[in-house]
């Protein structure tokens, strides 16, 4: 996808972003924007801000204390961040699977519905419906349908995860923040959860943090390189996937593709 | 020098545990060999005859149950509630730490402070004289910073992962309190009022003022007015006023009723402490 595409139809951006807790900057001048129908990966070190970055777009950022965010982030053009925003409407939109899956202590059926039946009203109809989709979203029902009563810590990690995508789908988020979702899965659930990915974003843009540069080359369309320059984390690069990694031209990704490839 | 030292700890808390087991179990032993005589059908059935020399202990049991039944009513909302203040609504560390000591204060105060209360309170400025009702408030009371405690650490126990998961799903604070924090807490809820209430059986200060008589009642039928038998009162009296021979297996059967009425009710929470325990250590 182009950039002018990209420009115009741009799902969310971040604009001159700046981060700190309690008064040490974690990033500095971030922006960024992710089309419609796009994977826009984030790469980098640890420590550089990269799931800071990701939890600043759907404000879940604030429930770390004494965390302060400047600039702006805009989903559909409208600022996250302005006055009279429903957070919990926002977080809904923008749904998000973490690094490991979290799943909640009760049966898979209640797992994938946890949001959604509380976010609106659904029948029971509805509700079987839901359930049934999502997890076909995320190619799970068939290995789970004769059991959808019993406890969801019994699944896989693999499972799991794809049980959380689940019920972040059955929210309807129109992005999708994840945050190194395959770091504690094996490559075969790894395989599962980029091919899922590859058949979500036509219907929903993904932020997509990893450490995996292999995952990223896959998956991603636009790439940026989070990292650590002057003492605070920047965006020190980003582009096409293919002009990212074919060609790196600050001294942080040339140095993290070099160290990714002696590894 | 330091296996000696391990070695020595060791010996030194094992010695600790032996004491601690040894006088637990001679009391039980002492409870148990003394009140097993007394237990029968008819002491659990009949009603206290002869000022305690005869009868059972029907309306003891009754009237501990009204007493125990009307604190947890009382007790369970007004826990929760402070909890979620605790927990959830005040955003100031320093008042939460202000209200987490006084809860911890009022945990030591004497049982008898609770009873004056009540009887100043309920007994006299509300004028309900002596009423199971005022007996139930006030072992609320008394329970209520146990129960509290014991909530307050089991909501804090929940894995962060799961509120931020949910929040993450843009669930508000109220769906969050429904949908997490008080489903994964239910468990310190009973456990919290089990051993508030197993306290709370044993208790004779706060109701004696306030909510029981030795004999001559039986369901109450009122609030006014309207005493009611307990156990803890009914050893306490037998114990302290009754010089007659027979009255000794009744007074170790009521105290080994008393004991197994506590002893079920600490197991009873066993599983849900076990269970907090492991998960605040995962």
């Amino acid at each position: 996808m182009s950039d002018n595409t990209a420009q115009t139809n741009a799902v969310l951006e971040a604009l001159q972003l700046d981060v700190r807790a309690r008064g040490k900057g974690i990033l500095q001048n971030v922006s960024m924007r992710v089309a419609a129908g796009q994977i826009f990966g984030i790469i980098g070190p640890s420590g550089a801000g990269k799931s800071t970055l990701l939890r600043c777009f759907n404000r879940l950022s604030e429930l770390t204390s004494g965390i302060k965010v400047r600039g702006d982030v805009r989903l559909k053009g409208r600022s996250v961040y302005s006055a009279g925003t429903d957070v919990n409407a926002l977080r809904a939109r923008v749904g998000m699977l973490f690094q490991e899956p979290v799943v909640f202590p009760t049966d898979i059926r209640s797992n994938v519905l946890f949001g959604a039946r509380r976010l609106r009203k659904l029948s029971k109809t509805d509700e079987a419906d839901l359930a049934e989709t999502s997890l076909r979203d995320v190619a799970l029902w068939e290995e789970v349908r004769d059991r959808l009563a019993q406890p969801a810590g019994n699944l896989s990690l693999g499972q799991q995860q794809r049980l959380c995508l689940a019920r972040t789908l059955a929210v309807q988020p129109e992005v999708l923040l994840m945050d190194e979702p395959t770091s504690s899965l094996d490559p075969r659930s790894t395989g599962a959860i980029e091919e899922l990915m590859l058949q979500l974003k036509s219907r929903h843009s993904i932020v997509l943090v990893t450490h995996n540069l292999a995952q990223a080359r896959r998956v991603s369309c636009v790439v940026a390189c989070v990292s650590v320059r002057n003492g605070v984390g920047q965006i020190v690069e980003q582009g096409t996937s293919g002009a990212l990694f074919g060609s790196p031209q600050s001294p942080e990704l040339r140095e993290y593709l070099k160290w990714d490839s002696q590894a | 020098m330091r296996r000696g030292m391990d070695v020595g700890l060791g010996l030194l808390t094992g010695g600790c545990l032996l004491a601690c087991l040894t006088i637990a179990g001679g009391l039980i032993w002492a409870i148990v060999s003394r009140g097993w005589g007394a237990l029968s059908l008819s002491f659990f059935t009949e009603q206290i005859a002869l000022v305690g020399a005869a009868g059972g202990i029907l309306w003891n049991l009754v009237g501990t149950t009204i007493l125990l039944v009307t604190a947890f009513l009382v007790c369970a909302p007004l826990a929760v509630a402070l909890t979620l203040l605790e927990r959830v609504w005040l955003k100031q560390k320093r008042v939460r730490h202000w209200l987490r000591i006084g809860l911890y204060t009022a945990n030591g105060l004497p049982s008898i402070v609770f009873g004056l209360f009540g009887f100043l309170v309920f007994v006299q400025w509300c004028g309900w004289g002596k009423s199971w009702l005022a007996g139930g408030l006030v072992l609320a009371m008394s329970m209520l910073p146990t129960v509290t405690l014991v909530l307050i650490e089991r909501m804090a126990a929940i894995p962060e992962r799961y509120i931020i998961a949910a929040t993450g799903l843009g669930l508000n604070e109220e769906q969050l309190v429904w949908a997490v924090l008080l489903r994964q807490s239910w468990g310190g809820l009973i456990s919290g009022c089990l051993l508030g209430l197993a306290r709370a059986a044993g208790e004779t200060a706060p109701i004696m003022f306030t909510a029981t008589i030795f004999a001559g009642a039986t369901l109450p039928k009122a609030v006014v007015e309207s005493p009611v038998l307990t156990l803890p009162y009914h050893i306490f009296i037998l114990a302290q006023d009754s010089f007659a021979p027979g009255i000794g297996t009744k007074i170790w059967g009521a105290a080994l009723v008393l004991l197994g009425l506590v002893f079920s009710m600490s197991l009873a929470a066993l599983p849900s402490r076990l269970r907090l325990h492991e998960e605040s250590h995962v």
